[in-house]
């Protein structure tokens, strides 16, 4: 395959020019109450082109007949010719990669047979169901895949990369006359069959809280003292500052650019915010980003200060910086634009605990777990799956309807203690941007106080 | 293609339907106001539906030229782990699709400079000093084949086009950004973009000036892209799918009057210059309307084959499915109604459709962040503004940041405070701006 697409390459006119192809293996099982839904086996493929001449914009083709490729490549160069750009795109240097990267399958789901992945999903699904009459319905969905990526462009180039990825997740969904409430548990990992075992307990777990949410209070709109717990945190570092480091929002806009200069304070001295698309064994990891960049640690912001931004190389070369490898795209449908990978806030001091973050609270909000975020850049929300009123420094009674509202400005600048207790959440999903979703990403944190943000609610 | 895969399982299944569909799409796109790229993209694929010994499978692919003998087999096994579904597919009855425009030749030939230059006069027209203007043309020219074994058949080419502008206005750290699209079948208007225009205009105008947030128990004006926090919910109650599973609060509630006497939602294929509208569903069930709220009563609710099957009702024609997985339920296009008489067109540009006149204090929101992450089918919501103004003695007075708006859809819809007259499309949603009474607004 990568002699074919180096091939395609070589003939081709324009002055840069890459190619990706993919085939993507997957199962999928659903239930949906004690019904399932469906069990298939899929393959899907397709190839991308991109390519650039001097004083030309970006010419774009994708396609999922392999065969149509050596006219993909014309053609992408005809649409790269028809943009005529005075101030001409260009892409910061990478040295050429070339290799093999396959990550560990642990367990290939392409050897299990479907009869067993649909037991599986079963015995996870009825885990939900058992735990009350109240649970009038659940949606429950495995998914895996194995994708394999090849990457040529002309600059020397040429990688191969096997990605795993699995996914397991249930919502049970209970109801009592009117109310329903709903528990989410999502384990979305890059990895394979052995990783998704052993997951019953939090299955469990889930189902009990919805139950448990029909009978509890709407939190009351308002300011409070807020913690988030791990997962929460995570989505909120995700929403309220990663897009925001993004350098596509800000690599031609001089006021964006201004309002995120590097060295511009953010947060209190114990924030350390950073994208890790390197850590191992994570969902948002890979060896190579979509243009063939390796990925990297790359700190974002450093005891409250901003240090840096994530790059594709097209923004790297705008902003005088260094590509950080986060140039994804969700599949060959798409081209790669700056994303996020594995975001995370460091752990503060070791031995600091949720102890030690509410006990001087008179009156304040636990929020736990995530439905989702989403952000506006300098506004944006998160919704926590449930809640708790912290009163006189102590947990109390379990609230629902827990909706945060963030201002990027004021909201990372109160957050005034951080525990050491730092997790990777490994959920499903995934992030959406530029009619891309879902993009595999981790969010990692530990506890995290915010002195004072707004909730929403019935006031 | 279909009939080949469908003769391929004759004999091999006791009966099948199969989709194929292809698509071409062509976009430019303008990033601070410099056309940066243009691309094309093109896919085809075929999606099999099986019942074997009773039980249902499905299997799909985007190979080229599909192995009919591997898909069906796919397909089979599928079918193996599945359950028993008392399936029936429609039967070929000879008589014509109902009639529905879905190929504009206009939308067909444009070429790129033609995408370019719309692009191109929509950065111009919108430009202003302090800021970005992304604008994005795409339009796509789709063939749908459905069939299926009991010999009914469906066919027909299909336009769209999508004209997004999206404004970016940063001052100091205060990050202003409108967005607005044109969605059709046919190539819009010079009107129609003008009109694009005006409304990204009038709302960035509107939100220069930025005022304090309200708070407490207020009307509230929802334009038509504010809706969607309450709209939600009822599209999702309203799916035969949650009413099957138990999981609706409509279950059961057919014939009751639980909204304003003045509401109507009706989700109807066969609205002209639609690019949601078609003249056959993806499981080969001929199109028509279906009332889901008539005047304020639970009318219909919508379904698949399979649902519908399981429901003892009949397929509303709302069968939708992709390359892979299985069929399920999606709307087409949701018209919101009043039914008192009034006339609510797309008489007004002014921001909050003429229904602000007498508010002494609220506001009107056009935008709210994290729609469709809480517990929707509740009727819950609870977001913070992405661009809401607020309302002062009848008159805007400003953009409000920093509040949050909280309700439940259910008991907002009992009692409408009143219809703008400021109706349009926005996606496949049909709506005026909706006064709603007693909304809480929190601010920090």
């Amino acid at each position: 395959m990568r002699d074919r697409l180096a091939a395609a390459v070589k003939q081709s006119r324009a002055a840069y020019t890459e190619i990706r192809v993919e085939r993507t293996w997957s199962s999928a099982v659903a239930f949906r109450g004690r019904r399932l839904e469906t069990a298939t086996v899929s393959e899907d493929q397709g190839g991308f082109v991109r390519v650039l001449n001097k004083g030309c914009g970006w010419g774009i083709a994708s396609f999922t007949s392999l065969d149509a490729l050596p006219a993909m490549v014309t053609r992408a160069n005809e649409l790269s010719r028809a943009v005529r750009l005075d101030d001409p795109i260009r892409l910061a240097e990478t040295p050429p990669e070339s290799g093999d990267a396959v990550l560990e399958l642990d367990g290939d789901v392409r050897g299990i047979a479907l009869s067993d992945k649909k037991r599986l999903l079963d015995r996870y699904n009825s885990a939900l169901l058992a735990v009350s009459d109240k649970i009038v319905d659940t949606q429950a969905s495995y998914r895996d895949e194995v994708s394999e990526v090849w990457y040529v462009n002309s600059e020397g180039t040429s990688l191969y990369q096997l990605r795993p990825e699995i996914v397991v997740s249930g919502t049970a969904i209970a109801r009592r006359n009117g109310s329903i409430e709903k528990g989410l548990e999502s384990i979305g990992l890059r990895k394979g069959w052995n990783s998704v075992q052993a997951f019953d307990h939090q299955f469990r777990v889930v189902a009990q809280r919805a139950v448990d949410l029909l009978e509890a209070p709407r939190v009351r709109g308002g300011a409070y003292p807020v913690i988030l717990d791990n997962e929460l945190a995570g989505v909120f570092i995700h929403e309220a500052f990663g897009h925001l480091s993004e350098a596509d929002f800000v690599y031609e806009n001089p006021q964006a650019r201004e309002m995120m200069t590097l060295g511009r304070r953010f947060g209190k001295a114990v924030l350390n915010v950073g994208d890790n698309g390197a850590a191992p064994g994570l969902r948002g990891t890979l060896p190579y980003d979509d243009e063939g960049t390796p990925t990297q640690d790359t700190p974002l912001i450093k005891e409250g200060i901003l240090v840096g931004r994530l790059h594709s190389r097209e923004t790297a070369a705008k902003l005088g910086e260094r590509p950080t490898g986060n140039a994804r795209a969700i599949s060959f449908r798409h081209p790669p634009i700056v994303r996020m990978t594995n975001t995370y806030i460091a752990p503060g001091k070791q031995g600091v605990g949720f102890n030690d973050l509410i006990s001087d609270i008179k009156l304040g909000v636990y929020a736990c777990g995530a439905f989702g975020g989403q952000t506006m850049l300098e506004n944006f929300s998160f919704t926590a799956g449930w809640g708790y009123m912290i009163r006189d420094g102590k947990v109390a009674e379990l609230v629902k309807d827990v909706v945060l509202a963030g201002n990027l400005f004021q909201t990372l600048d109160r957050i005034d203690h951080i525990a050491g207790d730092f997790t990777w959440n490994q959920m499903g999903g995934g992030c959406g941007k530029g009619g891309q979703f879902p993009l595999p990403v981790t969010e990692g944190a530990p506890h995290v106080r915010i002195e004072e943000a707004l909730v929403g609610g019935d006031v | 293609m279909i009939d080949r895969v469908l003769e391929g399982a004759r004999g091999k299944v006791d009966a099948a339907d199969a989709l194929w569909r292809r698509e071409e799409q062509t976009a430019v796109a303008f990033e601070s106001g410099r056309l940066k790229a243009a691309g094309i993209s093109e896919e085809a694929g075929l999606n099999l539906r099986v019942l074997a010994a009773g039980r249902m499978g499905v299997a799909g692919t985007t190979a080229a030229a599909p192995d009919a003998n591997e898909l069906v087999a796919r397909a089979r096994a599928s079918a193996a782990l599945g359950e028993i579904v008392e399936l029936a597919f429609p039967k070929g009855s000879g008589s014509p699709l109902p009639p529905i425009p879905t190929f504009f030749d206009r939308t067909a030939n444009a070429s790129l400079d033609d995408l370019i230059r719309m692009g191109r006069l929509l950065v111009e027209r919108l430009a202003r000093p302090d800021c970005q203007i992304n604008v994005a043309v795409e339009r796509e020219i789709a063939d749908t084949a459905v069939g299926n074994t009991a010999g009914a058949r469906g066919e027909y080419r299909a336009t769209g086009i999508a004209v997004t502008a999206d404004v970016t206005r940063i001052a100091g750290d205060d990050v202003l950004m409108v967005y607005d699209q044109y969605v059709g079948a046919d190539m819009p208007s010079d009107a129609d973009l003008e009109a694009l225009v005006r409304s990204v205009e009038t709302r960035l105008t509107a939100a220069l000036k930025i005022v304090a947030p309200p708070d407490g128990a207020l009307p509230v004006v929802f334009t038509p892209a504010g809706l969607a926090a309450v709209v939600l919910p009822l599209e999702q109650a309203l799916s035969g799918k949650t009413v099957l599973q138990g999981s609706s609060p409509l279950a059961g509630k057919v014939g009751e009057t639980l909204f304003d006497a003045r509401l109507s939602i009706v989700d109807d294929p066969l609205t002209p210059g639609r690019p949601a509208s078609r003249p056959v569903d993806d499981e080969c069930v001929p199109s028509r309307a279906t009332g889901l709220v008539e005047r304020g009563v639970v009318g219909r609710f919508v379904y698949d084959l399979e649902t519908a099957a399981r429901a003892k009702t009949q397929s509303t024609g709302n069968g939708r499915r992709g390359v892979f997985g299985k069929p399920h339920i999606g709307y087409t296009n949701v018209v919101f109604r009043m039914t008192d008489g009034t006339h609510a067109g797309s008489e007004s540009h002014a921001l909050g459709g003429g229904l602000i006149a007498d508010m002494d204090d609220g506001l009107i929101v056009d935008d709210l962040i994290g729609v469709g992450q809480g517990n929707v089918i509740s009727g819950a919501f609870s977001h913070p503004v992405g661009l809401a103004y607020r309302v002062q003695r009848g008159e805007v007075t400003g953009r409000v940041k920093d509040a949050a708006v909280a309700g439940n859809a259910y008991d907002l819809l009992k009692r409408i405070g009143g219809f703008g007259t400021d109706g349009r499309w926005l996606g496949s949603r049909w709506s005026p701006s909706m006064r709603l009474e007693g909304v809480s607004v929190a601010r920090r």
